[in-house]
């Protein structure tokens, strides 16, 4: 139940405290993966009950595009790293996520980080893979379901 | 109380938001990238970064997990009430670390007005000035947000998502691309207008079935999917995130400090919406409790995602006038 009490004034104590107790969420969100996305779209019309699965499996370059992916009901695509945009082509889709993140793609990442002169952002990365080369998941495809009854 | 203000208006809210986000990124409260889960060296979080995995992970929960479509922030009824809550929560701390000054509210941006601007006009408004915001790049190199490799001290991107939808440990500079051209989108890059926010709260309904990205009433209008003749996709809201591009557009986008300016001013224009009839529309809210449970998350008196705080409810959302209130509801 929520504890009714939003206005709370927040110290660092209770941020501290809050977030350790929400850290799992934040964990089990940075699991997801998938190599497929596939869409369930379902519609009733005319006593007819249509079904429309739609998967793409997409790859830049040859690696693997992992984040998850939708249709919504007016066809139109819907990636989730890229909120705030759907997409009539998926190719329009996979171009803009190419603009967005320039440091995922390797030739754009090179010319970036040129720019910016930032050799931390390297050290940074050290010890993890870059997430445009995950390793294979072994996750199975989670299925957007879209029912429209 | 609080009163917010237009940020080009009032110089005074415009100087402490800035100052207070910089005190947030700079404060670290505990929690560690190894902590939650985010690959790569430990590293202590800032509050202010805080705020931008919190984001993250609300838009990364699907609501309820048994659909990929609405998630705990955004592409449902919740969008406006979880924001709401997520800028109560920056602001008691903005609040905080600006010595408890219980006076201050966050500024918003009027980007509607702006978007009466030509095109090329819209690029170099005010907001984008040095003593504003600061302008565009990657890095941007202007303003209070700019980068300076040299300076460990200058406005860096730490926590970011990767094109996999993974948050990742980065050190950089900020981006914007204003008024980019988008992949596939047609027409300019530009900003919403006054029409269309005039449209968005004459709507009479909030939000209705199928209570997602194809929903027709105000919500989903003013979140930006719905597609009018005179006001095609991605509008509003979505429209200012694709405008400013750059950290803007993955679900990682409050890693702008833009980022609330924007969303305090589609609170403003949330609350023009529920003002008193005949102006607007009364303090409603739809689904209500006894929608079935497909739609939890986004019901009445489900509990908001949440990460720095307590949970609250959509219900506890829509008269926060105790807490603050809006120098102009013209919006």
């Amino acid at each position: 139940m929520p504890d009714n009490k939003p206005f709370i004034r927040p110290t660092l104590k209770s941020i501290g405290s809050y977030v350790k107790k929400h850290a799992s969420g934040i964990e089990h969100t940075q699991g997801h993966q998938h190599e497929a996305s596939e869409t369930v779209r379902e519609a009733d019309y005319e006593g007819h009950h249509i079904v429309i699965r739609t998967t793409y499996h997409i790859e830049v370059d040859g690696k693997p595009v992992t984040g998850h992916m939708g249709v919504t009901d007016d066809g139109m695509v819907h990636y989730h790293p890229v909120p705030n945009i759907s997409f009539a082509s998926a190719l329009d889709m996979v171009k803009q996520l190419i603009d967005v993140f320039p440091d995922d793609f390797s030739s754009a990442a090179s010319k970036t980080g040129a720019q910016e002169h930032d050799a931390s952002q390297a050290k940074s990365h050290a010890g993890h893979p870059r997430s445009t080369a995950p390793a294979r998941s072994r996750t199975a495809a989670r299925k957007t379901r879209t029912d429209r009854k | 109380m609080a009163i917010r203000e237009n940020i080009l208006t009032s110089a005074t809210a415009r100087d402490k938001y800035i100052k207070g986000v910089k005190l947030l990124k700079n404060e670290f409260p505990g929690p560690t990238t190894t902590s939650l889960g985010i690959a790569g060296p430990t590293q202590e979080i800032s509050t202010y970064d805080l705020f931008v995995v919190w984001h993250h992970t609300a838009m990364t929960t699907f609501t309820p997990p048994t659909q990929g479509d609405r998630n705990a922030a955004h592409r449902g009824p919740v969008f406006l009430p979880w924001h709401r809550f997520m800028l109560l929560q920056l602001e008691m701390n903005l609040q905080r670390v600006l010595g408890n000054d219980l006076s201050f509210g966050l500024p918003y941006w009027d980007w509607a007005r702006d978007g009466e601007l030509s095109t090329s006009r819209q690029r170099s408004a005010p907001i984008w000035a040095a003593n504003c915001m600061g302008g565009t790049g990657a890095p941007v190199t202007t303003g209070p947000f700019a980068f300076d490799p040299a300076d460990p001290a200058s406005w860096r991107v730490r926590i970011a998502a990767t094109a996999n939808g993974q948050l990742a440990q980065v050190n950089r500079g900020l981006r914007r691309r204003l008024g980019a051209p988008v992949q596939g989108l047609p027409g300019p890059n530009r900003l919403p207008r006054k029409s269309h926010t005039a449209f968005a709260t004459a709507q009479s309904v909030y939000d209705a079935a199928p209570w997602s990205t194809a929903s027709a009433g105000f919500r989903n209008l003013v979140e930006g999917w719905q597609t009018q003749p005179q006001i095609p996709a991605p509008s509003l809201h979505n429209r200012v995130h694709v405008f400013i591009g750059g950290d803007m557009s993955p679900s990682t986008s409050p890693n702008d400090p833009v980022f609330y300016l924007n969303h305090c001013n589609v609170d403003r224009i949330w609350e023009s919406w529920m003002r008193s009839p005949p102006a607007g529309h009364g303090r409603v809210y739809v689904p209500a409790q006894n929608a079935p449970a497909s739609l939890r998350g986004h019901r009445l008196n489900d509990r908001l995602n949440s990460l720095l705080s307590g949970s609250t409810t959509p219900a506890q959302m829509l008269d926060v006038t105790g807490s603050y209130t809006y120098d102009s509801l013209d919006v």
